[in-house]
């Protein structure tokens, strides 16, 4: 269903409210660390930075699809619907954010010049599929987890749509496309990670020898290995398909509680900890993790997603986004 | 009489009607909650019997900090103070790890709360 939506630039947009930058000690680095306020209460949590600069994320908690110019710092919301809360958001071939959107039960896209939405309903037989996130494959289809227990694939173009049952039931979470085009998926309430084969939909589940280890997140390497963010386990862990081997370490600190990951142009791993309130970096060569602590209690970033330079995040409980500037901005 | 026939009718229905739809409200829940006793080791603490509990209150699970503190306050869940939590979950614990929008309707929040006190409901 195709609906006009309102545009709103909010009041802290207009105000350009002033970034806070510091920089993160003890580090490799150097890292330079912001934060850009958004609107609060919004939940603002994943996130996808654009080709043309700005940074589109998920406003969980008040159902907007929000759109940041990291230059100024101004953000604006678009109104995905009413009940709409969307969970994953990631940049199509096209150009436009496509929204994993739990409320409506759908699959939004927003153009990126008029900010118009379009909704892509899954079937009623599918309703509470509890939407998380998504990937397009080499070909242009769309592939979407729900946490309620499913997978599916939508062709844009036809708008043709296949949802399919997750082997194991519930706790189907994060999704990531390798260099070669394999998809997998991560699931947190099925402890195990599962390989899509785009062909015939049918997903293959693959086993972390960590038990019970809550695999949330996943995101592919260059080399098409398998990075996974275990939340009860405080691991993270990395299959490679190729040989069938798993390696796993665990997050400095206590308790660790792992939940996103993303890996880099670099191949280095980033990570998020509930427990440390941190982003956390894993070198891989070197075995070694750098934490970057929030300065705010409570951020909880509960996805990383980047491009070459920066590492962008949502801190969902202080309504923030923050990146973490790899290289030194020319 | 036929109106106080329907008005019978009516009232007769709306108890099944209402449990159907903190059923259904609560299928989305299911991704990491039980009400099952039994059933352990989900991404959520289980639910059974959780109106008659502390916030906070399954020794089995790790919480965020924010629901610790609230168990170590010593607050306990009753039927206000669950509705009012779901109407907007972060609002009334900032900070919490578990991430949802709220239930903008309060008789949607109302039929849910019945369904999680429901001792049938599982």
């Amino acid at each position: 269903m195709n609906r006009r939506q309102f545009l709103k630039t909010s009041a802290a947009g207009i105000l350009a409210t002033p970034t806070l930058a510091r920089l993160a000690g003890a580090q490799e680095g150097p890292f330079r660390v912001k934060y850009y306020p958004v609107a609060p209460g919004m939940g603002s949590r994943d996130t996808a930075p654009a080709p043309d600069g700005t940074v589109w994320f998920c406003g969980q908690r008040n159902g907007a699809l929000g759109r940041l110019d990291p230059r100024d710092g101004s953000f604006k919301q678009v109104d995905l619907g009413k009940g709409a809360a969307p969970h994953g958001v990631i940049i199509g071939p096209d150009g436009a954010p496509w929204v994993t959107e739990g409320g409506q039960n759908a699959i939004a896209r927003v153009d990126p010049g008029d900010h118009k939405v379009t909704l892509f309903r899954l079937p009623e037989k599918e309703a509470y599929a509890n939407l998380n996130t998504a990937v397009f494959d080499k070909n242009g289809i769309f592939w979407f987890t729900g946490q309620s227990g499913v997978y599916g694939r939508l062709d844009p173009k036809s708008g043709d749509m296949t949802v399919f049952k997750s082997p194991r039931g519930r706790g189907t979470y994060g999704i990531t496309i390798t260099p070669k085009g394999d998809i997998w998926y991560a699931s947190l309430a099925g402890n195990h990670i599962a390989r899509i084969d785009p062909a015939t939909g049918n997903a293959t589940v693959v086993e972390p020898p960590t038990p019970n280890q809550g695999a949330r997140r996943v995101w592919s390497d260059s080399r098409g290995r398998i990075w996974v963010s275990e939340w009860n386990s405080g691991n993270v862990s990395m299959h490679d398909p190729a040989d069938g081997s798993w390696k796993a370490w665990k997050l400095p600190g206590a308790n660790p509680r792992t939940y996103a990951v993303y890996v880099d142009d670099k191949d280095k791993v980033w990570l998020t900890d509930f427990s440390a309130n941190a982003i956390v970096r894993f070198d891989p060569v070197r075995e070694k993790f750098n934490a970057f602590p929030s300065d705010r209690p409570g951020a909880n970033v509960r996805q990383v997603n980047g491009r070459p330079g920066e590492i962008w995040g949502g801190e969902s409980g202080n309504d923030r986004l923050v990146v973490i500037q790899t290289v030194a901005p020319a | 009489m036929k109106w106080l026939a329907f008005a019978l009718l009516l009232l007769a229905s709306a108890p099944a009607i209402a449990e159907e739809d903190g059923a259904r409200l609560f299928t989305p829940c299911r991704a990491c909650h039980s009400l099952d006793p039994a059933e352990r080791g989900l991404p959520g603490p289980n639910l059974s019997g959780v109106l008659k509990r502390n916030i906070g209150g399954d020794p089995a699970f790790d919480y965020s900090p924010v629901l610790r503190k609230a168990r170590d306050d010593g607050l306990r869940w009753n039927t206000q103070r669950l509705q009012s939590f779901l109407a907007d979950p972060a609002a009334m614990f900032p900070g919490l790890w578990m991430s949802m929008r709220g239930i903008e309707d309060a008789a949607e929040r109302q039929a849910l709360v019945r369904f999680l006190e429901d001792p049938a409901s599982r």
